[in-house]
């Protein structure tokens, strides 16, 4: 190499050699964790690159992942551990750090958590960011080991989030959904950029979904937006922000009542549309076996669902079984999708009613119900066409229905986890063919639905748990739908912990790189919250808004300089979906920490054995490794996490493959199979499209809240989705006329990579990224050009400014703000006031969350008013 | 050191956000130099051969000095002025080598014949071969160095404004209405009547007219040129951000003061008067470049141009 | 042997990945960018329609920058076609910049860095310092990586593998392939240019 640097910074200067390799590693620049390939040139590393070795990224990154390198180098990176000296808190107050050493600072804060735990361990809330995927597991086995109900995501709220992993989860099995881009023709994407700029495997699926294109895939892009999916759709259906219930009820409708084109064979044997209801809403169950009842036309009966031949199911008609009367759930189903006439559809969506029918029309057209395809040998049902969702139409108060109606879609014509379909994350997997570990698959319930076969966290989305009186500050023990939940953050989390009669209240937090007061909502409800807590520690590697409210800051070691045995497990994340390899790639140390950093899952470890809980944290990493025999972790022995990284590694991929075997080869992959991937036709589970639990979860919820005086709306649990409107539709004082919704940018993550120089520049550069983008006439109308300031404000006087970039691509109603921008911390300078906190626009309490699932509500009704003329 | 916190990286950063970007680097900076240095030899070639034609040894020392200083203001423009000899190299193609060749030509030709009209004793005489030799270089050293600056801007492909092919005759114009002025300066330097400047006074009056038609149709023929960047510049120049240069530096102060104290409206005309038509033409001239090099604005890159039309992708709803 | 580069535009869906992984193999210093990605808006709502354009040095066959360079500095390579700056020789006049019909140039002013007074990063130290300052610089289609059997940057790294890098001397290369049987097009073609990045329709 002719452009070594003069300064070697390490061991190659004393022996003269040159320091000069390609490391295989993992980004960690958003969640996707795309294989990379770092050069370390002399301890320097100039440059980062996919590994196409990997099916993760196949070699390929987005602007983000190569731009990782600034990231490692920023100068404003923490590398040593501080304390605050001045005790007042508050937003923009500065801290006033003291760097101290690592024994004052694990002194500290093991004694504070020693105490914690002596008191009530339930005080300590452990929070993580979902960015980094790193943080997955250790803080999960530290909660456990500590003893703590309460660890959540990324504040809670989950924006990705609550309402569209509970759905994957139920309906597919995994994480989250994504078209079968190898062979899907016609995908319709209900907000979401899968593919085109976020999302997960969001790399991978970039060049999955180019290739779909270019293959002839027609899109049809459902958002207020256009400037990401919508910009390469064959269509761009531009809707009302917050009403993609409305636009897929009424599609349902149209496939159902109007078409009568939909799957029968599909749902009378892979859903529970065959089960009989009675009127009480419940199925109609056999008093012996307690399973749900179906009406077998074969001999004219009933019997319980796995008694007979589904083909025989009944899934029309009336009929009386042990003197009720009842009906198969998908009579009713047919029935309520009446009310959704393409009319109302319009008059919800402003989507033009001729629009959904035909969009309808294609997509039951395209679907070729009943016909297969022959994969490898293998014969799998084959329907071209998927509905997807994500975070933009599932972001609303109707969290829950809003993605259940898109998926309903896929159901209906038998799409899902078939050829062409909509996929689920890997949701089944034979396991590593050298050790058969890794086999899971969905299974189903007594009731014959379905299981997750893997999942993130401690328990499945289904089936749903019982309410009980909440204990976990986030009241998700009363809502057992929600995963986050807003009353981390909210404006009235102390009157639900009064209401609730709560014994104790979080004290400690523990964060482990969120950046919750930009990430969650408007910034005054979350400085309150956290306000609240006598003593806050944050693992980082900035100083963060978030982090200003630390008393205690350890400096984390980036993920160049982090080793980590699963960076893309579990396989329904971000590993891509369809056919291809099952690949398994490791993340490890490109550099030696820089400054005193050390990995926070290394921390940890040391903070549990100051506090005597080691053998606590042993057990809880080998149940969350799910480590077996002599690859179990001895109880009071102290790990480093690559050690734990290793014993993870040899439980599944044999003796011979542990942690030196990845760092050479840098993964392992295996093909996959057809049985695997389009696991639906081969596995005998269903999944509800009549969720009749929800009658039940509404009045067991309903006797523990109501009591206690806080009423839950019905029409939130009914066992059929409906569209329901967010306070924004409901908003009707004179001049607030825009919606406002954010979207991720193609080149930043979050609030992350905002104070990475080169994404920076891009997003200077871009025309939106870091203006307010508004309609051309409607803004014209008012008055409004390019460039001029504007003041963006909320009906309950939240207000945020920036940059107007009117665009002929959005709708006239909408007004679109991008990515988690806006920062002020002091220690970030690159990301200090770069582009628009939308966030401040979101209020955060009961009224504006999903009363099913606690999802917060990401739309606001706004007004718009010009400060400044553009220069 | 330039770096992200740099008020000119901010500026450049801007810049790419607009869709007509103007070009910076012949204007702010060290480009500056390249406006003053194309100013100042382009007044030294008008006064070089006035000063020939009229035998006016002042003129020609000032033709002398102003390319000395248009070259020393050509170099503080390079980047990498110690480099410069290197500039010689490419006369096949490139306008900004032939003119460094015609400044070269010029500053040779006029170190010979110079001495002879001063230090006739010393050196050699005025009518020698030598000093004619001088001569022919330096006014073949003047014709390029006249014509080159318009070709230098007539190349630039990038910024539409200054494609026209009127640019090599009009910046020949300047250098003749500078020259023109240098002379009148220099005969009210050497306090020389009303009489003697009347014919300087007619030709001066001759190359305005010119330049205003050469001007005009250098507009209109931006304007309408297809060129969206080229009128942008244009109104840039009579609307935009160059308007006060324009208003005040060329029409004013170029154009209205000299014709005004021509006409004899204030008083008889003096050396005084004849100073200051001198003076407000050359600043007039200033202005003129100043604001046509500044007014350029680089052509967007478009996808569909000419003769690409796009086909709609998608389909209409 | 002419090297060129087809961008397919049905496939690319701006994500800034040339114009980063192109920032990342050459260490260009702020403000400089030899690959770029322009969003252009065009039709009205609800049509209307951004296309996502990247774009880099066209190499063009008659190339304007070289023309109008006084030193040489700015050539083409004989056996493949690459327009290429030899730093050595440039004397930073900017001649060049200003004839690039498509904004390919840029002048590497003072040294720089992207963390401002913070100072250059490792990174930076290695990769940008070694670029000679008050020169002009511009993309060169990647030429030791091309020499070394690799496609350029960012060709090889384009998430949805719309960059396709070849011969187009040869009319069996994929690019040359690519262009016949997509009408491909290059850009602004009036301005006589004859460029050798070439554009396939949406
Ligand atoms: N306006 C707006 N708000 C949003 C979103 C949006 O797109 N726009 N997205 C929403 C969604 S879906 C989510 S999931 C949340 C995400 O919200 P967060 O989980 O808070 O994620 P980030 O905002 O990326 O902040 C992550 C922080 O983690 C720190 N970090 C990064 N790498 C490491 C590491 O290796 N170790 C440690 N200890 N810390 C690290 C960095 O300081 C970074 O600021 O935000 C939500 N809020
Ligand atoms: N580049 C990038 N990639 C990321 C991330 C990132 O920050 N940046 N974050 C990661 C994380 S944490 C997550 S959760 C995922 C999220 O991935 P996505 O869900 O794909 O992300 P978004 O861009 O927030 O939302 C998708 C679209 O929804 C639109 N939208 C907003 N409101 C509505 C609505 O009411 N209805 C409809 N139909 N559309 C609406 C937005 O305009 C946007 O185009 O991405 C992950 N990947
Ligand atoms: S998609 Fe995410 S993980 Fe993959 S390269 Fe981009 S930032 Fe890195
Ligand atoms: S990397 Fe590829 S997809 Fe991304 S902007 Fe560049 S050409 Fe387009
Ligand atoms: S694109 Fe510009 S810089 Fe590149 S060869 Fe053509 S004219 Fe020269
Ligand atoms: S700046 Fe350098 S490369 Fe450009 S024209 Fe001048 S000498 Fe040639
Ligand atoms: S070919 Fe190389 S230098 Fe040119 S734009 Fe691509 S990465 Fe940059
Ligand atoms: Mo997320």
């Amino acid at each position: 190499m002719d452009d070594v640097p003069q300064n070697l910074t390490n061991a190659a200067e004393t022996t003269g050699e040159v320091d000069d390799k390609w490391v295989s590693s993992s980004c960690s620049l958003c969640y996707a964790s795309c294989s990379i390939k770092a050069h370390r040139v002399n301890g320097t590393v100039i440059k980062i690159e996919g590994n196409p070795e990997s099916a993760v990224g196949k070699g390929r990154l987005c602007g983000k992942g190569v731009s990782g390198i600034m990231s490692h180098y920023d100068p404003n990176r923490l590398n040593k551990p501080m304390k605050r000296t001045n005790p007042e808190k508050g937003k923009g107050v500065d801290p006033m750090w003291e760097e101290i050493s690592w024994d004052e600072a694990l002194d500290t804060v093991a004694g504070k958590l020693k105490a914690l735990r002596e008191d009530d361990p339930r005080k300590l809330l452990i929070m993580r960011t979902t960015t980094v995927m790193t943080q997955h597991i250790p803080p999960f086995a530290f909660m456990s080991a500590f003893g703590t109900p309460n660890a959540s995501a990324a504040g809670g709220g989950l924006h990705c989030g609550n309402g569209a992993h509970l759905i994957s989860g139920i309906m597919h099995s995994s994480w989250s959904i994504v078209p079968d881009f190898q062979y899907c023709n016609y995908a319709v994407y209900f907000g979401a950029s899968k593919g085109h700029a976020a999302g997960h495997a969001s790399c991978s699926n970039m060049t999955m979904a180019a290739d779909a294109r270019a293959r002839g895939m027609k899109m049809v892009v459902v958002d207020p937006f256009a400037n990401q999916a919508g910009a390469n759709s064959t269509e761009w259906v531009p809707i009302r922000v917050g009403t993609d219930a409305g636009l897929a009820l009424a599609m349902a409708n149209v496939l159902v009542n109007e078409l009568e084109m939909y799957d029968v064979a599909y749902l009378k044997a892979k859903t529970n549309m065959p089960y009989l209801i009675g009127n009480d809403t419940r199925y109609i169950r056999d008093s012996e076996t307690n399973k749900p009842m179906v009406w077998d036309s074969a001999t004219s009966q009933a019997c319980t669902f796995d008694k007979t031949d589904s083909a025989d199911m009944a899934i029309e008609g009336t009929y009386m079984v042990d003197g009720k009367q009842c009906r198969p759930g998908f009579v009713l189903m047919k029935e309520h999708l009446k009310t959704y006439t393409v009319e109302r559809g319009e008059e919800i969506t402003t989507i033009p009613a001729e629009n959904i029918r035909r969009i309808a029309t294609e997509f039951a057209e395209e679907a070729r119900i009943g016909s297969t395809i022959v994969i490898d040998g293998v014969t799998v049902p084959y329907r071209p066409v998927a509905a997807i969702a994500f975070r933009g139409s599932q972001g609303h108060k109707n969290s829950t229905y809003n993605m259940l109606s898109v998926d309903l879609l896929n159901h209906l014509v038998g799409a899902a986890d078939v050829a062409g379909g909509c996929l689920g994350f890997n949701p089944a997997c034979d396991g590593y063919p050298e050790t058969g570990r890794l086999k899971y698959i969905p299974h189903p319930d007594p009731d014959g639905l379905m299981i997750t076969g893997s999942w993130m966290g401690p328990h499945g989305p289904y089936p749903i748990g019982d309410p009980a009186p909440p204990e976990r500050v986030g009241l998700q023990n009363l809502f057992p739908m929600a995963m986050g939940s807003v009353f981390q953050g909210s404006t009235d989390q102390e009157e639900m912990w009064e209401k609730f009669d709560f014994d104790y209240r979080p004290e400690f937090l523990l964060n482990l790189g969120a950046n919750q007061i930009m990430s969650v909502g408007n910034s005054d409800a979350v400085e309150a919250s956290l306000k609240k807590f006598k003593f806050i520690v944050s693992f980082d590697i900035f100083a963060t808004e978030t982090t200003e409210f630390a008393d205690i800051v350890f400096p984390d070691c980036g993920y160049l300089e982090t080793t980590d045995s699963r960076s893309n497990f579990p396989f329904i994340f971000s590993l891509p979906a369809g056919l291809g390899e099952w690949c398994w790639p490791i993340r490890q140390e490109v550099v030696e920490p820089e400054g005193e950093r050390r990995l926070f899952a290394d921390v940890l470890q040391e903070l549990g054995d100051r506090i005597g809980i080691t053998p606590d944290l042993n057990a809880a990493y080998n149940a969350w490794f799910e480590l077996e025999g002599e690859n179990r972790l001895k109880p009071d022995r102290k790990y480093t996490f690559a050690e734990i990284g290793d014993h993870d590694l040899k439980d599944k991929f044999g003796p011979d493959k542990g942690l030196d075997y990845f760092k050479e080869h840098g993964l392992v992959k295996w093909p996959k199979k057809p049985n695997e991937v389009y696991w639906r036709a081969f596995t005998d589970v269903r999944v509800p499209l009549y969720w009749e639990w929800m009658n039940d979860t509404w009045e067991k919820t309903m006797a523990i809240a109501e009591p206690k005086g806080l009423d839950i709306p019905k029409e939130y649990y009914s066992p059929l989705p409906d569209w329901l409107p967010c306070p924004s539709h409901e908003c009707d004082h004179e001049d607030f006329d825009f919606y406002a919704f954010y979207y991720r940018d193609i080149v930043h993550t979050n609030s992350l990579t905002m104070e990475n120089a080169w994404l920076d520049e891009a997003a200077q550069l871009d025309p939106y990224s870091y203006n307010i983008a508004i309609n051309a006439s409607v803004g014209r109308e008012k008055g409004l050009q390019s460039g001029d300031l504007i003041s963006v404000e909320n009906e309950h006087g939240h207000k945020v400014e920036g940059r107007a970039r009117l665009t002929e691509t959005i709708h006239p109603e909408g007004l679109g703000i991008g990515a988690c921008a806006g920062h002020w911390a002091r220690r970030m300078p690159t990301a200090k006031g770069k582009g628009v906190f939308f966030n401040d626009l979101v209020e955060l309490d009961w009224h504006h969350s999903s009363p099913s699932n606690l999802t917060v509500d990401l739309c606001a009704k706004v007004k718009v008013t010009k400060l400044e003329a553009a220069q | 050191m330039t770096s992200t916190n740099s008020g000119r990286y901010e500026q450049l950063i801007k810049d790419y956000q607009t869709e007509y970007r103007p070009q910076r680097e012949w204007s702010e900076g060290r480009g500056f130099f390249l406006i003053l240095g194309h100013f100042l030899v382009g007044v030294a070639a008008g006064a070089w051969l006035f000063g020939l034609f009229f035998q006016d040894k002042i003129s020609l020392l000032a033709g002398f000095v102003l390319a000395g200083l248009g070259g020393l203001a050509h170099l503080a423009n390079l980047a990498r002025p110690e480099r410069f000899i290197l500039m010689m190299l490419r006369t096949a193609t490139s306008w900004v080598s032939r003119g460094f060749w015609g400044l070269t030509l010029f500053l040779i030709g006029s170190v010979i014949y110079l001495p002879s009209l001063m230090f006739s004793d010393t050196f050699w005489q005025s009518d020698s071969v030598i000093a004619d030799v001088g001569v022919v270089f330096s006014i073949a050293g003047s014709i390029i160095m006249m014509a080159y600056m318009g070709f230098v801007y007539t190349a630039s492909k990038a910024i539409a404004f200054w494609n026209s092919t009127l640019h090599p005759v009009l910046y020949i114009s300047y250098a003749l209405r500078g020259g023109a002025a240098a002379h009148l300066l220099s005969l009210a330097f050497q306090g020389e009547a009303v009489s003697g400047g009347s014919d300087i006074l007619i030709f001066w009056i001759a190359v305005t007219v010119t330049v205003i038609v050469l001007w005009i149709f250098e507009i209109q023929g931006a304007l309408t040129s297809g060129e969206e960047a080229a009128v942008h510049s244009v109104h840039d120049i009579l609307a935009g951000r160059l308007a006060l240069y324009f208003y005040v530096g060329i029409l004013l102060i170029g154009l209205f003061v000299p014709v005004f104290l021509m006409a004899g409206i204030i008083a008889p005309l003096s050396p005084t008067l004849f100073a200051l038509i001198g003076l407000t033409s050359v600043a007039g001239d200033f202005f003129m470049k100043f604001s046509s090099i500044k007014a350029g604005v680089f052509s967007p890159v478009r996808l569909y141009s000419g003769n690409n039309r796009r086909a709609t992708r998608r389909r209409k709803i | 042997m002419r090297w060129g580069m087809v961008i397919d535009l049905k496939r690319c869906i701006g994500c800034y990945g040339c114009q980063l992984s192109c920032k990342a193999e050459n260490g260009t210093p702020p403000g400089v960018f030899f690959a770029r990605v322009h969003k252009q808006e065009e039709g009205q709502y609800p049509t209307a329609q951004t296309t996502f354009l990247p774009v880099l040095c066209n190499h063009c066959d008659d190339p304007p920058c070289v023309d109008v360079c006084p030193t040489g500095a700015s050539f083409v390579w004989e056996d493949d076609g690459i327009v290429d700056i030899d730093a050595d020789k440039c004397v930073g006049c900017r001649s060049c910049m200003m004839a690039c019909p498509y904004s390919q140039r840029f002048l590497n002013d003072d040294p720089q860095n992207y963390y401002g007074d913070q100072g250059a990063t490792p990174y930076e130290q290695a990769r940008v310092e070694r670029h000679q300052t008050g020169v002009v610089m511009k993309c060169n289609f990647c030429r030791d990586r091309v020499r070394n059997g690799q496609d350029p940057a960012c060709v090889e790294n384009c998430p949805t593998i719309a960059r396709y890098f070849g011969d187009l001397d040869n009319p069996n290369s994929e690019v040359s392939r690519l262009i016949r049987e997509r009408s491909g097009f290059p850009l602004h073609p009036e301005k006589g240019t004859n460029p050798n990045v070439y554009y396939l329709p949406a």
